[in-house]
């Protein structure tokens, strides 16, 4: 690859027809206070947001002081349907998202299992086709199933966002494979881990296995220093993506040395 | 009078409202919050015409964090 071109592909990517220099998808839930919350935004660099729907309380201001801060970061704001578990109420909520955030991007969360919050994939691929035909620009998390991944492609979805592991556990990459399998079955999509990453190495990883960007939250927001940490990510997203794009050497089965054999002063083979 | 469950919680209001006027009944001050009724959603622009009927479960959303 020339440097020219591999200095556009880090400089900038393209996705839900935005083109963003950071791959680094953030949320915005569990930081100690919003200044820390806005500072941590602010320190990872990330372009993209992801916020929430819940019950407004009446005589307050909507959103309240929350709302105000992220709309100051002037990023791109991706609201979720966290906490739905039927494409009915992804749907809805969906909707009601775009009418808020103002947006017809949305984060499609449908889930499955309470106890590990996995993703409904009938439900998620139900509710996807739906959403895409009312232009809805879906970013729909689901498991590293390569089959599922595919049925989401073929109703239309042009982000397929697989699990780490599961939502806030902080694992890291359970299945390296599977994701790499979906990377290779479909380079033409834009592919996003979310979930389950909980240190930078984990961020890393996923970026060294072609993947376009990673969203997390918990990995930064709980975090004993969530600024800093997300300044670690931010430089760990960087680093996957340059060593994914820089090509990594060929594994090998045996030892080779790096320092030049010929010259080698072998005294042990004159004793 | 009806009654209606609105997050949740039961209320009585008016007979034969819309949801603009329920939004101003409830004294809902500000915008930036979205509507469904009955898990549907109810667009901003369907508010005048969109009555509340006895028994309806409203949900008034609004941003939160998220992730």
């Amino acid at each position: 690859m020339k440097n020219e071109e591999l200095k556009i592909n880090s400089d900038e990517w393209e996705i839900g027809g935005k083109t963003l220099k950071s791959r680094l998808l953030i949320g915005s839930a569990l930081y100690p206070s919003p200044a820390n919350m806005e500072d941590a935004i602010k320190e990872s660099k990330a372009q993209i947001v992801t916020v929430a729907l819940r019950r407004q309380a009446a005589g307050e201001n909507a959103g309240g002081n929350f709302w105000n801060i992220i709309k100051a970061l002037n990023i791109h704001v991706l609201p979720n349907t966290a906490g739905c578990h039927s494409a009915k109420e992804a749907i809805t909520t969906a909707q009601m998202a775009r009418e808020v955030f103002d947006t017809n991007w949305i984060k499609l969360e449908v889930i499955g299992d309470q106890y590990n919050l996995q993703p409904d994939p009938f439900e998620t691929v139900k509710a996807a086709e739906t959403l895409i035909k009312e232009g809805f620009e879906v970013f729909p998390y689901t498991t590293d199933d390569l089959v599922v991944a595919k049925r989401l492609a073929d109703v239309g979805c042009k982000i397929i966002m697989p699990w780490g592991s599961m939502i806030g556990s902080g694992k890291g990459l359970m299945n390296p494979d599977n994701l790499l399998a979906i990377r290779k079955q479909f380079p033409e999509l834009k592919l996003i881990v979310d979930a389950g990453i909980g240190k930078p190495s984990h961020a890393t990883q996923a970026m060294e296995l072609g993947y376009d960007g990673v969203l997390l939250n918990s990995a930064i927001a709980l975090a004993q220093d969530p600024v800093k940490m997300a300044q670690a990510f931010r430089y760990a997203v960087e680093a996957g993506r340059f060593g994914y794009e820089s090509g990594t050497m060929q594994e090998r089965a045996f030892a080779s040395p790096s320092t030049p054999t010929v010259g080698t002063p072998f005294w042990h083979q004159f004793s | 009078m009806i009654k209606v469950s609105v997050n949740g919680e039961i209320k009585e209001i008016k007979e034969g409202l819309n949801v603009h006027q329920l939004i101003e009944a409830l004294e809902y001050k500000t915008k930036g919050f979205a509507v469904a009724i009955n898990t549907t959603f109810v667009s901003i622009k369907t508010y005048e015409t969109t009555i509340i009927n006895d028994g309806d479960s409203i949900e008034i959303l609004a941003p939160v964090q998220g992730g």
